[in-house]
């Protein structure tokens, strides 16, 4: 029964979507954050990297790309999160695009 | 009209200076046409009508200021060129208006009535506007004819031909513009909001006035709004006395006002056909917005706050859970 009817054989509709993104293995969306600090100082945070990546690694990228300091600080239920002084977050938004770790739709950039 | 400086088109920012502008010149026409109906009727054998306006502002600075040449050089163009009668009835119009507008040239007219005794120049006012109704008719007989050629609309009625394209798509858009009229403008009916006020309190808290006034203007909860605005900022707040909203920190008109526009975005316009008239409904545990122009039903992100890093003393958080 199933050889008679060939248009359903061969080609999965659901191939692609299944294969996920081909940009790494990002599969939430990334938030980018910012809370005032005292005075004009600002910190940024990065939430829901994927667990593939090493953060230490990714930290220690950017405080030597955009010169500020970073730690990553371990959260019960938002998994490892970057902290990185300063207002960061076209710097790092661009940085995660441009080494291939997210696509531009899965960065998403709050605050003000 | 709105005033510009104060209102500001969330939706859209970089066509607000373009669409301001046209928003001016529909008010200027719309302000126009009562006192200058007597000239259109005049202009209307100019044939460009989307000139028209513009022409008819400048006669009409024009006007006061040479009156008198004007009348004389008028004059002798209707002695020079009597035998076309579509020229004869323009000069005669315009004069009829001067005579309208200033009272110098009505003095003058008299002498130009001898020339041309036949223009009925010279009389009471009540003549004057028999015979501009009579022009009105005329000229606008071979107006219309030729507005219609020029727009493609019938040129093939009456022959065999096929259509081409260029003429169907004139028809198409013709009938499109007069059924909506709001296209005309080339914009969109345009989401306008009152900007977010802010002010001071002390140096490290910023007052949101006008705050549960957008919210009504949104039709969102008071709750929901700041939820997101709290969320967004990564800060604490809350709704004082005065319906102002108190937020932590210090932040600018302009940052409040892209919080603001991003909550627009995702909260209130319609994600299939940006109508702002939309309802938030809560169901089963979900916020689902509701189009009230297309019907259209679709879930929107809820708000979270996500990860938020310890910014204030250590020492006086740890006193805070310890008490």
């Amino acid at each position: 029964m199933s050889d008679e009817v060939l248009n359903l054989q061969g080609y999965d509709p659901f191939a692609d979507a299944s294969k996920g993104n081909d940009v790494g293995s990002q599969g939430t969306v990334i938030h980018i954050r910012i809370q005032q600090r005292n005075g004009r100082k600002t910190l940024t945070t990065v939430q829901g990297i994927s667990d593939d990546y090493d953060k230490k690694k990714i930290v220690r990228a950017c405080k030597k790309e955009f010169a500020c300091n970073g730690t990553v600080v371990d959260h019960s239920e938002y998994g490892e999160v970057l902290q990185l002084q300063g207002d960061q977050r076209t710097n790092i938004a661009e940085f995660l695009t441009n080494v291939g770790l997210a696509k531009k739709d899965q960065v998403k950039i709050h605050g003000f | 009209m709105v005033d510009n400086e104060e209102v500001l088109d969330f939706s859209k920012k970089k066509k607000k200076s373009k669409a301001l502008n046209l928003d001016e010149i529909l008010d200027k026409e719309t302000d126009e046409k009562p006192e200058t109906k007597d000239q259109a009727v005049e202009d209307t054998d100019e044939l460009d009508l989307s000139s028209l306006k513009k022409k008819k502002k400048k006669k009409k600075t024009a006007f006061p200021l040479d009156g008198q040449v004007d009348s004389t050089s008028i004059k002798e163009n209707g002695e020079h060129s009597p035998e076309k009668n579509g020229r004869e009835d323009l000069p005669k119009k315009t004069k009829t208006v001067k005579i309208v507008l200033d009272e110098i040239s009505d003095s003058k007219d008299p002498d130009t009535a001898g020339d041309l005794d036949d223009l009925g120049l010279g009389k009471k006012k009540k003549k004057k506007k028999a015979v501009i109704a009579d022009d009105s008719e005329k000229l606008e007989e071979p107006a219309s004819g030729n507005e219609i050629v020029e727009r493609g609309v019938q040129s093939w009625s009456g022959t065999d031909r096929d259509y081409m394209y260029d003429e169907l798509l004139a028809r198409v858009f013709d009938i499109m513009r007069q059924k909506n009229p709001d296209i005309v403008s080339g914009e969109k009916k345009r989401f306008v909001m009152k900007p977010p006020q802010c002010a001071r309190v002390g140096t490290k808290k910023t007052s949101f006035v006008n705050f549960t006034e957008i919210c009504q203007m949104l039709h969102r909860q008071p709750k929901h709004t700041l939820a997101f605005i709290l969320a967004e900022l990564g800060t604490s707040g809350s709704v004082d006395g005065n319906n102002q909203l108190i937020i932590k920190g210090r932040f600018q008109q302009k940052q409040l006002e892209s919080v603001l526009r991003r909550y627009i975005k995702e909260y209130v316009t319609c994600h299939t056909c940006r109508s702002p008239d939309t309802i938030l409904e809560r169901d089963v545990r979900l916020h689902f917005l509701r189009c009230r122009v297309c019907q259209s039903r679709c879930s929107v992100a809820t708000i979270k706050s996500g990860f938020q890093a310890v910014t204030g003393k250590r020492a006086r958080i740890r006193a805070k859970a310890m008490s």
